[in-house]
Parts: C-alpha cells; sequence; structure tokens
C-alpha cells in the first residue's frame, strides 16, 4: 500500500511535470533582457547618432522588446572596442557593437593593439553606404579635376587626421590623377568647417553627407567622388574611371571597399545562429521603419540597408589582396 | 530685434517649455553636483527623449539642464575640494579653503550669486553681439587663436605662487601640464606619443580623470589623516548662517564679477577652446585685482573673490558658445557639439538664418540661461546654509561616498579601468605637489591648452608659412599676453612702493 501510493505519487509528479505547459522556456530570449550597443566613439559624432537611433528603434523589432543601450567605447579609432568585443564581451547575442568602417586597414596593415580578426565577426549590417567626395570651395577659380591638376600653388584641404578617409582619398587621387593638394588636419569635422568659412582651407574631401549642408548653400562644390553614389552626385566623374594606371585602380577599388560598408555594426564571434538571425531580422526591419526613416530624415541621413553579408564581403576583399599591392597601397593610406 | 528679445522671453514662459525647462533643471542639479558626470554627456543621454517634443520645447530643456550644471558644479568644488563639472575646478582654489575655515555658506552664496550675474551678462552679451558675431568669429583663424591660447598659458604667472621661486614652480608646473598633453597619438603625423604600448592611452588622457585625481585625492588623504570634519573646529551655529554675505561679497566686488563675466563670455565665443579655460583667466584677472601684497597672499587659502572670478565666467561662457552652434553650426564645446545634434532632431538648421527668421527662438535660449540660473539660485539659497552643514559631517562617513562617487566619475569619461589608474596616479602626483607647494592650476591650464595649442600652432604654418606671425591681429593679440604675463610684477612693484609710502606717512 505505502509502496503503491509512493508510485502514485512519482506518476503524478512526473505527469505534472511534463503536462504543465513550459511558459517560461517559450517566452522569447530577449525578454526582459538589456542589450548593450557599444559605440566606439565619443557621444555627438556620427557613428553615436546613428547608434542611438538604433538604440531607439531597433527594440520594436526583436522578438520580447528587450532594452538597448548605449554605451560609448572611444580610442585608437574603434580598436579598443573592438578588441573588448572580441575579447572581453561574451557571445550571448546581448552585445553588439558599431565600429568605424575603416578597421578593415588596420587589421590589413597589422597595426599595433589589433587583438581581433573582422572575418570572423558576425556582421549584422550597416544603415547606408558612404560615399566620398572631393569638394572645393565655390569662390575659387577649380571647378573640375582638370582646374585641380593645372592648379599652381597646392590647393589646401582640411582632414581628421592621417588615418582617416578624407585623406587617403585626396593622396591617392594626388598620386593617380595628379592633383595639385596639400593636407592639413584638423582635430573634428566641425573644425575643418569652420576653417572653410574662414577660408583657411580650400576644401575637403569627405563623405558627402556630411557636408551637403554646405554643398546645398552653394559654399562648397563638389568636383569628383569615389564609386559608391548617393542622390544629388550620380553624374559627378568617378575616380577609378578616370585613373588608367592599373595599380592605381586596384588601390582606389581598394580604399573605396569599407565605404560600401558605411556605418558598420558587428557582433562577436560565436553568438548562437538563431540570436543573431533576430539581431540581423531586426537591424534590416529598423532600416525600413517608417518612424526610424521619419527621424533619420529630421537629422538629413541618407538611409540604404546594406546587409550583414555584403559587409563581410567587403572587408573580406580588402583583407585578401596580394601582398605587392597591400605594400603599395601603405605608401598612401595609413592607420 | 527687439521684438524678438520680448518674443523669446514669451516663448518660455509658456506652460509646458516652461515645465520642460524645469524637468531639465532639476536633473541639471543633480548632474552638476556628482563629480565626472558633465553636462554633454548628460545631453547625449536626454536625447531620446527630445524626438518627440518641438523646439521651443526640447531647447529649453537641454540647455535648462546643461547651464544648470555649471551653476550647482561650484556647490561640490566649494564643499567637499572636488571639482564637480570639468569646469568648475577654479572655483577649489578658494572656495574649498573657505569652507575649511567655516565659510561654507559665504563661499557657496558669492559662487551661486556671482554665477546668476554671470548668465546675465553673457546673455546680455549675446543678445547684443548676435549682429556682429559672425565677422567676429570669422575674424580669428588658426594663427590667432594660437595667440589666444598663448594669452591663456601667461595666465600661469598669476596662477603661481608669490616671488620668484613661485613663478618657477609654476612655470614647471604648467611645463608638466604641457608634456601632459602630449601623450596619445599626435593628430599630424599619427605617431604614438608616451602610449606604452597601451590602447587606452592612444586617445591622450581625458581631462575629468586627471582634474578629479589632482584636486580630490588630496582632499581624501588630508580629510583621513586628519580624521576630523572638513569644517575644522567652526562651531555648528555659525555655518549656519553665511550665504547672505556671500551674496553681499558678490555685489562689494561687482565690476570683478562683470568683467571676469566679460572674460568667459569671450572665451565662449572662440569655438574650439574648451570650456575649461575661462575659469582659469578668470580666477588669474581676480588674483591680479589683489589691492595690496597681503591681499595677493591671501587668494588660494580662501578669498572670496577667488570663488566670484570662475563662478561668474562659467555661466557666462554658456551664453557665449551658443553663438558659433547656432550661427554656423559649429559647436564651441562637446556640450554645445551634442547640443546641434538636438538642433538638428527638432528640425532646425543652425546658419544664418537662426540670426535672422528664428531670432525668437535663438533669443528665448539666451532666456533659458537667464531663467534656469535664476531659478536654480533661488532655489539653492532657500537651502544652502543647509547644505554647508555638510562639511560638518564626520570625515569617516563623508569619505567612502566621495570616494564612490569620485571613481563612478571618472569612470564615465571612457568606461575603461585605465580612467581609475589615472585618478589614483594624479592623486599622487597631485598630493605631493601640494605637500610641496607646487601649484597646481598651471598644471591643468598646461594640460587644456597644451593639445590645442600644437594643432594651431602647425596649422598656421603649414598654411601660410612664416608669415603668421606678422598678421596684425596676432601681434596685438601677443602684445596683450605680453602684458598679462608681466601684469603681476608690475603689480608686485607697485604694492610695493605704495607700502613703502604708507610706512613713511605715519
Amino acid at each position: 500500500m505505502k509502496k503503491q501510493s509512493l508510485v502514485l505519487i512519482a506518476v503524478l509528479t512526473v505527469t505534472f511535470i511534463f503536462s504543465t505547459p513550459i511558459k517560461p522556456l517559450a517566452a522569447p530570449f530577449y525578454e526582459g533582457k538589456i542589450v548593450k550597443l557599444i559605440v566606439a566613439s565619443d557621444p555627438g559624432g556620427g557613428y553615436d547618432t546613428w547608434g542611438r537611433l538604433f538604440a531607439k528603434h531597433m527594440p520594436k523589432h526583436i522578438p520580447g522588446n528587450p532594452t538597448i543601450i548605449v554605451q560609448n567605447m572611444p580610442g585608437a579609432t574603434s580598436i579598443v572596442a573592438a578588441n573588448h568585443l572580441y575579447n572581453i564581451a561574451k557571445p550571448d547575442g546581448l552585445t553588439f557593437a558599431a565600429v568605424h568602417r575603416g578597421l578593415p586597414f588596420a587589421q590589413l596593415f597589422k597595426s599595433k593593439g589589433v587583438k581581433f580578426d573582422l572575418k570572423k565577426f558576425l556582421w549584422i549590417g550597416s544603415p547606408l553606404a558612404e560615399s566620398n567626395v572631393l569638394m572645393i570651395r565655390t569662390d575659387l577659380p577649380y571647378k573640375t579635376i582638370e582646374d585641380l591638376q593645372k592648379a599652381k600653388t597646392p590647393v589646401i584641404l582640411g582632414s581628421a587626421g592621417p588615418a582617416s578617409s578624407q585623406t587617403h582619398f585626396p593622396l591617392l587621387l594626388q598620386a593617380f590623377l595628379g592633383i595639385n593638394i596639400k593636407m592639413i588636419y584638423y582635430r573634428s569635422s566641425s573644425d575643418i568647417a569652420l576653417a572653410i568659412e574662414r577660408k583657411e582651407v580650400d576644401g575637403k574631401a569627405s563623405t558627402y553627407g556630411s557636408f551637403k549642408a554646405q554643398v546645398q548653400s552653394g559654399l562648397l562644390r563638389p568636383i569628383i567622388r569615389s564609386r559608391v553614389s548617393e542622390p544629388g552626385i550620380e553624374n559627378l566623374p568617378v575616380d577609378e574611371e578616370l585613373v588608367t594606371d592599373k595599380m592605381g585602380k586596384t588601390l582606389l577599388a581598394m580604399r573605396t571597399g569599407p565605404d560600401v560598408s558605411g556605418r558598420p555594426y558587428i557582433a562577436p564571434p560565436g553568438v548562437p545562429a538563431d540570436r543573431i538571425g533576430i539581431l540581423r531580422d531586426a537591424f534590416k526591419k529598423t532600416v525600413n521603419d517608417p518612424d526610424f526613416l521619419a527621424d533619420t530624415q529630421r537629422l538629413q541621413l541618407e538611409v540604404q540597408y546594406i546587409s550583414g553579408e555584403r559587409c563581410l564581403e567587403a572587408v573580406t576583399q580588402i583583407l585578401e589582396q596580394p601582398e605587392d599591392v597591400v605594400k603599395e597601397f601603405e605608401k598612401y593610406v595609413k592607420f | 530685434m527687439i521684438d524678438g528679445f520680448i518674443d523669446g522671453l514669451l516663448l518660455i514662459l509658456q506652460a509646458k517649455p516652461f515645465f520642460y525647462m524645469l524637468i531639465g533643471i532639476a536633473v541639471g542639479f543633480w548632474i552638476g553636483i556628482l563629480p565626472g558626470l558633465g553636462g554633454g554627456a548628460t545631453i547625449a543621454l536626454m536625447m531620446p527623449f527630445i524626438y518627440k517634443m518641438s523646439a521651443q520645447e526640447a531647447l529649453p530643456f537641454l540647455l535648462g539642464m546643461h547651464s544648470v550644471c555649471q551653476t550647482t558644479g561650484d556647490i561640490t568644488s566649494v564643499l567637499f575640494g572636488i571639482p564637480g563639472e570639468g569646469t568648475t575646478v577654479a572655483t577649489i582654489i578658494d572656495g574649498y579653503p573657505m569652507a575649511q575655515k567655516g565659510e561654507a555658506g559665504r563661499a557657496l552664496g558669492a559662487a551661486l550669486m556671482s554665477s546668476l550675474i554671470g548668465a546675465v551678462v553673457g546673455a546680455m552679451l549675446l543678445a547684443l553681439s548676435i549682429p556682429i558675431v559672425r565677422p567676429l568669429v570669422l575674424a580669428l583663424g588658426a594663427p590667432e587663436m594660437f595667440m589666444v591660447i598663448i594669452l591663456g598659458l601667461t595666465c600661469i604667472s598669476s596662477l603661481s605662487g608669490h616671488g620668484k621661486r613661485g613663478l618657477l614652480l609654476g612655470l614647471l608646473s604648467g611645463g608638466c601640464g604641457l608634456l601632459f598633453s602630449l601623450i596619445g597619438q599626435d593628430l599630424q603625423s599619427g605617431i604614438l606619443r608616451f602610449t606604452f604600448g597601451q590602447l587606452y592611452l592612444w586617445h591622450g588622457l581625458s581631462i575629468p580623470p586627471v582634474v578629479i585625481g589632482l584636486f580630490a585625492i588630496p582632499v581624501i588623504i588630508d580629510l583621513i589623516v586628519q580624521g576630523n570634519t572638513i569644517a575644522g573646529d567652526v562651531s555648528y551655529g555659525k555655518l549656519g548662517k553665511g550665504a547672505m554675505e556671500g551674496i553681499i561679497d558678490t555685489f562689494r566686488y561687482l565690476g570683478l564679477t562683470v568683467r571676469c563675466s566679460l572674460i568667459g563670455s569671450f572665451i565662449g565665443i572662440l569655438p574650439g577652446l574648451g570650456g575649461g579655460v575661462a575659469q582659469w583667466m578668470a580666477y588669474s584677472h581676480a588674483v591680479q585685482s589683489a589691492k595690496t601684497i597681503k591681499e595677493r597672499e591671501g587668494f588660494g587659502k580662501g578669498d572670496v573673490r577667488g570663488v566670484l572670478g570662475p563662478g561668474a565666467s562659467n555661466n557666462a561662457k554658456e551664453g557665449g558658445s551658443l553663438i558659433p552652434t547656432v550661427a554656423f553650426g559649429i559647436p564651441g564645446s562637446s556640450g554645445m557639439a551634442i547640443l546641434m545634434g538636438a538642433f538638428l532632431i527638432v528640425g532646425l538648421v543652425p546658419g544664418p538664418a537662426m540670426l535672422t527668421k528664428h531670432l525668437a527662438l535663438t533669443f528665448s535660449m539666451v532666456w533659458t540661461i537667464v531663467v534656469s540660473n535664476i531659478i536654480v539660485v533661488l532655489v539653492s539659497l532657500l537651502f544652502i546654509n543647509k547644505i554647508a552643514k555638510l562639511t560638518t559631517i564626520r570625515s569617516s562617513l563623508l569619505i567612502p561616498f566621495i570616494l564612490l562617487l569620485i571613481f563612478l566619475g571618472a569612470y564615465s569619461s571612457n568606461n575603461h579601468y585605465g580612467d581609475l589608474l589615472v585618478v589614483l596616479i594624479f592623486g599622487a602626483l597631485g598630493y605631493y605637489m601640494l605637500k610641496l607647494g607646487w601649484p597646481r592650476p598651471p598644471l591643468v591650464l598646461g594640460f587644456i591648452l597644451g593639445k590645442i595649442a600644437e594643432d594651431y600652432v602647425y596649422i598656421s604654418s603649414l598654411r601660410y608659412g612664416i608669415t603668421w606671425l606678422l598678421r596684425p591681429k596676432v601681434i596685438v593679440i601677443f602684445f596683450l599676453a605680453v602684458i598679462v604675463a608681466l601684469y603681476p610684477f608690475i603689480q608686485q612693484r607697485r604694492l610695493l612702493r605704495k607700502e613703502k609710502n604708507y610706512e613713511i606717512q605715519p
């Protein structure tokens, strides 16, 4: 009798356990969780603005609607953040990052401090592709690339530093199209904007988006662009088409590689497939979300969804160049 | 113009904008008091809230918060000798000794009232200068900016101790500051300087951990060693008064307060100098106002004028730094850079149109600075005497709390454990400097100005060759700098002569 009742209890318990609806397990992983979005630059810049937009809009599109918080981790042009993501952050899908698109060059040149392999990161995507444009003040007589080639005194361009694409692009144009330029470095994009107003510099090469206002107000005139285009500058001459030298074409194509990945978002290697799938999916849905688009429009940002695979492809292409090309490239491009 | 001025005031006195401004003030009040957490980062944190607001609501909210930070930052500086904000370090130099003498209430009264006057003067100057501001800012290129920085560095001569030895120590300290500013990746060539293989150092040292280390750690060590309260043996009852005295002090030295406000606005107008410079220039101007040698020596030991100067300039600077942001879309400080992002969110494009079409809105920003400061000063005055009694809390109760706050504050600048190490290293440096009688302000000034000085001298030479030295405006500012550098000696000689005369006369 005693034994029977024990068995009965055991059976009842087992049935009870298995018959209970497994609600806690069926709840989405992200429910009630906090997701950390690491932004690899100071508050206030372009990368930060994008990051905060995603933190605001992305949770809607993740099942379970987690809270996304932005953590700024500036330093060493994103190397600090990328190292953190690769080596320290847990690959549990609760951390992802917005990093500088120029990072592939750091890895390509084996820069000091690089402790990551970009090809192993899980690429989530980018909200746009950035185009690089050379812009000159409209009060100067330089209207075309020929005018710049014929310039008697060097045309002075402002840039954010030797490791910036704002420098790489014009230096390659100088080497392969023979334009007469001189670079001066400023600490921030707004310093360059002021220097242009003061006529301290003659122009600058940068992403079109960040200086569109100056073009529209008639202060700057776009002269030449790189392969990636944007509405409004489709008809500008393209660098790779003007250059005849074969090595020149290769190097220009290499430089423009990261432009495709615009503002890339990455997750640490080893995030479970279902979770990275959720993040990629949510990212894509966010970029097409009308509310998100309304906000970007107010901030005057162009939007164009770039998939994670496309970003990774662009990065891989840069990292797998032959040795001699890399050596030649390193003459103009620094990190 | 006058219409815009009045319309601007009416804009923020409407119910909703006013309500949002009050929220901003409440947030800013605490951010200002907490060390390390700055106004700029706070605006970044508040950004998500403004998407749904209109421009008339968002700007009072953000600006009210940002400008109040500078005011309440002074409270921490005075009470604990710990910089509440990067821009309120100079208030410590005389404010904290006053607290130690049991005059915390007076120092706070002076800091708050001078902040209010600074805000009003700065805003008035901003309102008056709107028509001429564009040419003014455009007139100062890289060479002129470099000279203004040199002008700032010459303040070291006033910030140093007395006599030849004092000056030597001051110069050495300033030189150390310049050296520390060189740490990190050089902008022009990309070369890594003194980074010792640490990625953390690529970015250079951040200002908050350095300043917190230099000033807060020595205070804490001092408190532990003495095992007493900050206000020492001063009787409890005496502390409850004094705020009124501080307010009267402000009006007693009204000329000085207004002059320091003007210095603050001018520095604020120049984009790219950063918020930390104005306070030191104002402080050194306050030192120069000493009328006798005894007075001169009293600075750094608790002279109320040393509180008035930086207090006024900090808030005046706010109005000034709005100008480049609003008129050019070129932010004068990191806080303003983030504010500019907010402009775009609420649908405003900074530029000349802000001075014509949206003039009322621009003036409403001016008014926000004034009104929010009036509110916060009035509110603070209500319980300032109570706050002053914090200095009578036993140090063993106070220290753990302060330590937690300063490390949190420092850590918030890079979110990296390196920030904590920097606090400790500069804490040790600050302690020994204090012990051996080395002045710390020159070090801070050299550190803040070093980096931008290098940028501007490089840009000037690359752009203009050697000829930049001959630009008329450069020469004028250079002579100003020479005068500022030599002024303490002239002052000393004059004072000595005067005192000799006094001695003969009786």
